[in-house]
């Protein structure tokens, strides 16, 4: 009796010691990444034995808690995601590591666009890989332009439409008393949506070369000219609604009270269940313009202070370099790859060369060939921030020039930390 | 039993739980937030350097005009915000003295602002200040008035947040007055009646002076609630538009935690404790009773 008892002891001793040895990694992510990705850190840990804790935070959030987690150097946290613009800050701050010697057995160009590898990147070394990428398009609601007698906007490239024509359309659809208006951007305000107008004006990211300064890039007549329409849409031909946040414009959109709407290829599933008649078209530029789009997305790193750093690191590759992560992406979530087996897949199935499924096809075109990457800065936090905040003054009422120029002299004087 | 005869100690000893609470929770930080206001950081070379700069955060800050914007908002709500509540707060406690059996309804309907999370107050209110599909847009077109901008127009946002911190606040700061008022000895008053007294004398020459001590607690604890007033600035306007709703504390806020830049965050929450100290220290010295009991003529 006692020997069965002292085995029992322990197994149960060796059991608990077996358990608490079991590696376990803390991996910070988006609320909206939580249900795509836990099928595959699952199937991770099965394959490792690693346990992965995940805590998702809204957008903000997650960005405030990487910061203050960042700042206390806490060595709670293992992965994090990482938006492609703020690699540079957060490789300069020492937040996440270089991921080189962890994909030293392959290639990187053989997993993932060129674009991708650019954005993960910095100082030529790569820091976070991409998860997936993003494309913009301009959908139009085909009952309210053929009510304003307004021709449906093209996916051909000799035909893509100008934001002129935009306006003109708008204008016509816009019937404020029913709370109709003619066009609304997906992601109003944000920087990585609105880059687009400047540049297409060419007037650049905003971030002078060498991404230490923004003296004269945020005050050019590409980005006068930006400021200038985006004031116009919202206080002078009144095309757009104030008042409406990012999250509500594709549900107004949805609801048939827009008549174009410019936004990214994850839009494409949310209006499956309405009645909406819509259709997809390629982004807008300036007439005489430059043709870009929004680009970038979700890459993942390596948190510095993590003490289980080789464990993290198998977590970012099987996430990132996997193609079936990819392709559930593509298949599920409307997200466009940056993986080139999933671009692959895109450009081989059928179903994407027909509505609705063409719009993956239409953003990975546009991401391939006239993705503005956002301004690179290791002050992009700072930067983006700013930007955004001067872009809603600007569509609550404020001169675009002074607010322009306020904007600059502010992001001028928080780069001095990082010169 | 010698360490209880000494009984000088004694109430050091029934002070000490709460003055160590204060040292730790609120005189170190202030210390550790006024001695990191005090340091650079650079992330200059690719390396981050703590630098200690000595006060050049707050010469960068005297330098900015944000700051100053900030402090011009800062000043303006103060000054509308902490009258407004105590009048407010004033008017509707004497209301809820009055007689009537339907009083502790009426109190408990007041008192319900109180039960309900300012953030969760904020998301509400920002849903019926929407300007396209708000309740009160809604409610005031009845009255043939267009349809107002509220949090998105320059010159209605700072109110809008100062309705939404009133409604919010009044019922909480009348909770004090109305405890004071019913401290108030009922002689008092029937003194006053047979002297012949208005309402108002009543109000002026009685109930005021009685009330003093609650007005300048009241007075204090609102002014200092409203300085780190902030949480409708971060739900609904990120302080703008065009830097309207941008108080200090919002700017302090959003100096640390969006941009990372401590040293200006904390030189930003240092020079408002001083103001803070300041003002309260004046309501202090103005209002306070010097211990002159009633005097009889």
């Amino acid at each position: 009796m006692k020997k069965i008892l002292a085995s029992l002891c322990t197994i149960f001793l060796f059991s608990n010691i077996v358990t608490s040895a079991k590696a376990e990694i803390n991996f910070l992510i988006g609320t909206w990444a939580e249900e795509p990705l836990t099928p595959f850190v699952e199937a991770f840990e099965k394959e490792t034995g690693i346990e992965v804790n995940i805590q998702t935070f809204p957008f903000r959030d997650l960005l405030a808690t990487i910061e203050v987690r960042g700042n206390a150097q806490a060595d709670d946290v293992d992965v994090i995601f990482v938006d492609a613009p703020l690699v540079p800050s957060y490789a300069v701050r020492g937040m996440i590591g270089p991921m080189d010697q962890y994909f030293a057995d392959t290639s990187l160009n053989a997993i993932f666009a060129p674009a991708g590898i650019a954005a993960a990147s910095w100082n030529g070394e790569m820091y976070a890989p991409p998860l997936n990428n993003s494309g913009q398009l301009t959908y139009y609601n085909k009952d309210l332009l053929a009510k304003a007698g307004c021709a449906e906007p093209s996916m051909i490239e000799a035909e893509r439409v100008t934001w002129e024509e935009i306006v003109d359309c708008a204008k016509k659809i816009t019937d404020e008393a029913n709370g109709v208006h003619g066009f609304i951007f997906d992601q109003i305000s944000r920087y990585y949506q609105l880059q687009a107008l400047p540049e297409s004006a060419g007037g650049g990211s905003g971030v002078c070369e060498g991404g230490l300064s923004v003296k004269g890039c945020l005050t050019n007549d590409g980005w006068m000219k930006a400021g200038q329409f985006y004031y116009d849409i919202h206080n002078t031909s009144n095309i757009s609604p104030k008042g409406v946040g990012p999250d509500q414009t594709h549900e107004l959109f949805g609801l048939g009270k827009i008549g174009i709407f410019v936004g990214g290829s994850w839009n494409n599933g949310r209006w499956a269940d309405t009645d909406l008649n819509y259709g997809v078209a390629l982004h807008p530029y300036f007439e005489g313009g430059k043709v870009v789009t929004g680009c970038n997305s979700w890459h993942i790193g390596v948190w510095n202070y993590s003490k289980q750093k080789d464990d993290a690191a198998k977590l970012v590759r099987y996430l990132t370099a996997s193609p079936e992560v990819a392709i559930h992406y593509v298949e599920e979530h409307n997200s466009l790859p940056a993986h080139n087996s999933a671009i692959l897949h895109v450009a081989e199935d059928p179903k994407f060369n027909n509505f609705p499924g063409i719009v993956m096809n239409l953003a990975t075109y546009e991401s391939a060939n006239h993705c503005a990457t956002r301004g690179r800065t290791p002050g992009f936090l700072e930067f983006e921030e700013i930007v955004n905040t001067s872009f809603e003054d600007i569509r609550n009422g404020g001169d675009p020039a002074s607010v322009l120029a306020d904007a600059e002299s502010r992001i001028e004087s928080s780069m001095r930390r990082y010169k | 039993m010698n360490f209880f005869k000494r009984q000088w100690m004694v109430p050091y000893l029934f002070l000490a739980p709460a003055l160590i609470g204060t040292i730790a929770f609120k005189l170190y930080p202030i210390f550790i937030g006024f001695w990191e206001s005090l340091i650079y950081t650079s992330f200059s070379g690719g390396a981050e350097k703590r630098i200690f700069v000595w006060f050049e955060n707050y010469q960068y800050l005297f330098d900015d005009k944000i700051f100053w914007k900030s402090l011009e908002i800062t000043a303006f709500l103060t000054i509308i915000i902490n009258p407004l509540q105590i009048a407010m707060s004033l008017g509707l406690a004497l209301l809820l003295m009055r007689k009537s059996k339907f009083i502790r309804i009426i109190r408990s309907l007041y008192l319900l602002p109180i039960g309900i999370a300012l953030p969760i107050a904020t998301i509400i209110w920002g849903l019926m200040l929407d300007p396209n599909q708000g309740l009160i847009n809604g409610l005031i077109g009845v009255f043939g008035i267009p349809p107002q901008p509220f949090l998105v127009s320059e010159n209605q946002a700072l109110w809008c947040i100062i309705a939404i911190a009133t409604w919010k606040g009044v019922a909480f700061w009348m909770l004090f007055l109305l405890a004071g008022l019913e401290d108030i000895p009922k002689q008092y008053y029937e003194a006053a009646e047979i002297d012949g007294a208005t309402p108002f004398q009543k109000f002026r020459y009685v109930t005021i002076p009685q009330l003093k001590r609650t007005i300048l607690f009241v007075f204090v604890a609102d002014t200092a609630a409203n300085f780190v007033l902030m949480v409708p600035m971060i739900i609904l306007t990120k302080g703008g538009p065009l830097q309207s709703t941008n108080v200090l504390i919002y700017e302090g806020y959003r100096s640390g935690f969006y941009y990372q830049d401590w040293g200006r965050s904390l030189s930003i929450v240092t020079i408002l404790t001083v103001i803070t100290l300041i003002v309260i220290g004046l309501q202090l010295l103005f209002l306070s009773e010097k211990n002159e009991g009633i005097k009889v003529k």
